[in-house]
């Protein structure tokens, strides 16, 4: 009998969880959705185990259907080569493997090399998506494969069943209200809750107060992570995973790192969500919810035009939802945010009208797994 | 070796032992401060064209090229032959001959030069500017002496090209070789 393809995914952890979240999910679904081997080489393992705690940090182990392996400076130049390898987010694989690949395509056929790119909405994305550059030294073909946010880029992670499984988990209200109460959260008519997952920012202050003077009650709910040290420099406290404070209008709940499919039921659960990077800014996507983005900040200001470009995206589907869209713009340039808040959220019914129109038309084209595997087949 | 944010139009690299022309590099910056460099390249020994992307930090093996003058000499079908300024002799196909191709004719003299890779020679550039006798052109008949007013005129080698509508059969005229166009009647 063949044994399935087996597929090889690199991934370099730079700083946060953002490379290995979105490495994870990949495997975690192609593994699971596709007539695949998955082997995820990974440079540190404990970044991998504060998303998926049954991650142990050991050089070899199966988890979720993937074959976890450290990546070390020294790799092993005798390892298998892969029939398809990903290299992700701009990592550079060993040279001892590119050798070892080059040796497969004499010998025929050659692996399938993709790089995978960071998510972006600006358009010279579309121009780059899908086209080969040939190694400089070896030859072997690479294919540029860009996540984005239309039919001509290679789309973004989304599981077969995600939107059913967010859908039953929605139905019943009090499956929600269930799950935020096991998190500290008894939420009761008319108030707002709020996740609130995001790098450093001074603007936190100005959001605080203006939650803390509102007329509805407001749940904030903020898994561990680096805004953490903004809210206590705002408040003045020593905040850590499993502390809550009441502040007027405001309860504050932080929350421990989160598992990946925990995240996701915070993200369904909440009224608005503050999403950070790339892997949680998909997931808020597939939310359906109205969702703030801080973007990974970049030198000269760089973010800013690719933070625009997405904003000018979802315009263009879900029509011009000019107040969400200022307080984006806000929260990335840090600065008080309190009016803008105020007015997205007057008008919280056309924004999360706007939301859902986006998510629908992002579920209009393939998954970026599936594109993957639809691509490798295509260019065979 | 040079970087991939190093790459520039007419720079040459070597991609698994080839040389390519780097015909247009643009750089776009990606996630964490990362770019990628989106390159048209020519493939300097059989001319095939590709658009191939590149990251900033890939690295590439720089192609330093041998450039000598050279003037043609004779056509040997199918090679066109061109020498040397020490009568070594060299050859080229008319499809490496490029725009040349428009301006090849017995007798001249214009100094080309010429690009070599591993010794064997790959390209060849005609200077800026050549000058051609036009054998043939309809007679102008608006009496135009603008030069505004365009018609098609026929070089000795079958060429044509758009001159002013001044300009004679038996007229020679100064050709741009990097546009194709025609830039003005020669001074005898």
């Amino acid at each position: 009998m063949t044994q399935a393809p087996l597929w090889d995914i690199f991934c370099k952890v730079v700083d946060n969880h953002g490379d290995i979240g979105v490495c994870w999910r990949l495997a975690r679904q192609l593994a699971a959705e596709q007539p695949v081997r998955v082997r995820l080489w990974i440079d540190d393992l404990q970044a991998l185990k504060t998303l998926w705690p049954a991650a142990e940090l050991k050089d070899r182990q199966s988890l979720a259907g993937v074959d976890v392996c450290l990546w070390s400076a020294e790799f092993d130049a005798d390892v298998r080569v892969a029939d398809v390898v990903i290299e992700a987010f701009a990592c550079h694989l060993p040279s001892t493997y590119i050798k070892s690949m080059a040796i497969k395509r004499d010998q025929g056929p050659a692996p399938q090399w993709f790089n995978l790119e960071y998510l972006s909405a600006e358009t010279w994305v579309e121009g780059c998506h899908g086209l080969f550059s040939p190694h400089p030294l070896t030859g072997l073909k690479k294919a540029f494969f860009f996540p984005g946010f239309s039919f001509k880029t290679g789309g973004l992670i989304r599981e077969k069943a995600l939107l059913e499984v967010r859908d039953a988990f929605l139905k019943d209200p009090a499956i929600a209200d269930q799950w935020l109460a096991q998190q500290g959260v008894h939420r009761q008519s008319g108030s707002l809750t709020i996740s609130l997952f995001a790098y450093e920012n001074p603007a936190i202050g100005s959001l605080l107060r203006a939650w803390q003077l509102s007329d509805f009650a407001i749940h904030c709910l903020v898994p561990e992570g680096r805004i953490l040290t903004s809210i206590n420099a705002a408040l003045a406290t020593q905040l850590k995973a499993g502390d809550q404070l009441q502040l007027g209008a405001l309860q504050l709940l932080v929350l421990p790192f989160l598992h990946q499919d925990d995240y996701d039921r915070l993200l369904w659960s909440c009224d608005v969500n503050f999403v950070r990077g790339e892997d949680s800014f998909v997931r808020a996507h597939w939310a359906g919810k109205p969702m703030v983005w801080q973007i990974y900040p970049q030198d000269d200001d760089i973010h800013l035009v690719k933070l625009d470009a997405w904003l000018a995206q979802q315009t263009r589907i879900s029509g011009p939802a000019l107040s969400a869209a200022a307080l984006t713009q806000a929260w990335n340039t840090q600065a008080d945010c309190a009016a803008e808040w105020q007015q997205a959220i007057t008008d919280q019914k056309r924004w999360q009208q706007q939301s859902l129109a986006w998510t629908k038309h992002l579920n209009l084209f393939d998954d970026l797994a599936s594109q993957l595997v639809y691509f490798g087949q295509k260019s065979l | 070796m040079k970087t991939g944010q190093e790459l520039r139009a007419g720079h040459v690299i070597n991609i698994d032992g080839q040389p390519w022309l780097i015909q247009k590099a643009e750089i776009s910056r990606s996630g964490r401060n990362t770019a990628v460099v989106k390159t048209k390249l020519k493939n300097l020994l059989n001319g095939s064209l590709t658009e191939t992307p590149y990251k900033a930090d890939d690295k590439f093996e720089d192609i330093s090229l041998e450039r000598k003058e050279v003037t043609y000499s004779y056509f040997a079908d199918p090679v066109y032959v061109f020498v040397d300024t020490e009568y070594e002799q060299y050859e080229l196909a008319a499809d490496d001959l490029g725009d040349l191709l428009h301006y090849i004719e017995d007798g001249m003299e214009d100094i080309c030069e010429a690009v070599f890779f591993d010794d064997r020679m790959i390209s060849i550039t005609p200077p800026n500017t050549v000058t051609r006798e036009i054998v043939y052109s309809e007679p102008s008949v608006r009496g135009d002496t603008s030069g505004k007013v365009m018609k098609r005129a026929r070089l000795s080698n079958g060429h044509e090209i758009q001159v002013s509508d001044f300009v004679n059969t038996g007229d020679k005229v100064v050709i741009d070789t990097r546009t194709g166009e025609y830039k003005s009647r020669a001074k005898d």
